[in-house]
């Protein structure tokens, strides 16, 4: 089962503050165990909120809003992608998460991500075909 | 430049409600469009919050919380991470976007990801070697 751990924004990560170096390598060897463990799929970093827009559509409008947000708390500062067993499995990992992120106060929260068979056997083949041509147009393209 | 394109929840997506023939349909063409423009690098769905968990530190304590969660306007229901060149490629994308919550009023928000360079002197050369070799392993192991 494939989830994505979201790491909440705090002021800090709205402000833009950089991770340290201690940060860095600690997040590093957090992902290497994963990847170690066979479980890591992508991860990703959010610039704050500041440097995005939100598109609201209301009747078919489409409405351009630039950051920053208000409801930091609510706001994503980054994701890691994993492919895990149980979603008990997931939250070990989660406890896991170096513990310096945030001052020792991060928030996570943790989805399961829809595959293919939930959308029943009408439109499985169809998004399982699109997911292939875009797995071999994402390696095809993918710099050395 | 990468960006983040998030799909905000509402009641039906909370509810696990799958989106219609119609929908899918129309999705699937623009997903191919995001392809043959070289713009789409990964897109998901997220199941309901209340499949889902929140892990909580203070200090050396981690609460687990289980869903739903209740602010479902400031929920996710699912993502797409493109690259584009810039904001404004984003934006014009995003607007040709199917209604991908029809019937309410739907919120998209765009943020721009990290890139390696970003992280300025904290990378040093030997975490930004180990980066990539991370980087490229967990891309192989799929």
């Amino acid at each position: 089962m494939r989830f994505l751990i979201i790491r909440k924004a705090d002021d800090e990560t709205e402000a833009g503050a950089l991770p340290t170096e201690q940060l860095v390598t600690d997040m590093m060897a957090y992902t290497k165990e994963m990847t170690d463990a066979g479980i890591m799929l992508s991860g990703e970093g959010l610039q704050p909120s500041a440097t995005g827009v939100r598109v609201s559509f209301a009747g078919g409008k489409p409405t351009v809003t630039d950051g920053p947000f208000a409801e930091t708390k609510e706001l994503i500062a980054g994701f890691t992608m994993i492919d895990v067993k149980s979603k008990e499995e997931a939250i070990e990992w989660l406890k896991r998460w170096p513990p310096i992120d945030g001052h020792g106060r991060v928030q996570l929260e943790l989805r399961q991500l829809y595959e293919a068979d939930d959308f029943g056997e009408e439109f499985a083949p169809a998004i399982r075909q699109q997911e292939a041509r875009l797995r071999s147009h994402a390696e095809a393209t993918r710099p050395a | 430049m990468r960006f983040m394109i998030l799909i905000k929840a509402d009641s039906n997506s909370e509810r696990g409600v799958m989106p219609d023939e119609r929908l899918l349909t129309e999705m699937g063409k623009f997903n191919e469009e995001l392809v043959k423009a070289g713009v789409m690098l990964a897109g998901e769905g997220l199941h309901p919050s209340s499949k889902g968990a929140r892990v909580r530190f203070s200090g050396a304590k981690r609460t687990v919380i289980d869903g739903p969660f209740t602010e479902t306007k400031e929920l996710i229901a699912g993502f797409w991470l493109w690259q584009v060149k810039s904001r404004d490629e984003a934006i014009e994308w995003v607007k040709r976007c199917p209604n991908p919550m029809p019937g309410t009023e739907t919120e998209v928000e765009i943020r721009q990801v990290f890139e390696t360079e970003d992280f300025g002197d904290a990378l040093t050369p030997e975490l930004r070697e180990q980066e990539q070799r991370l980087r490229a392993s967990a891309a192989s192991g799929r």
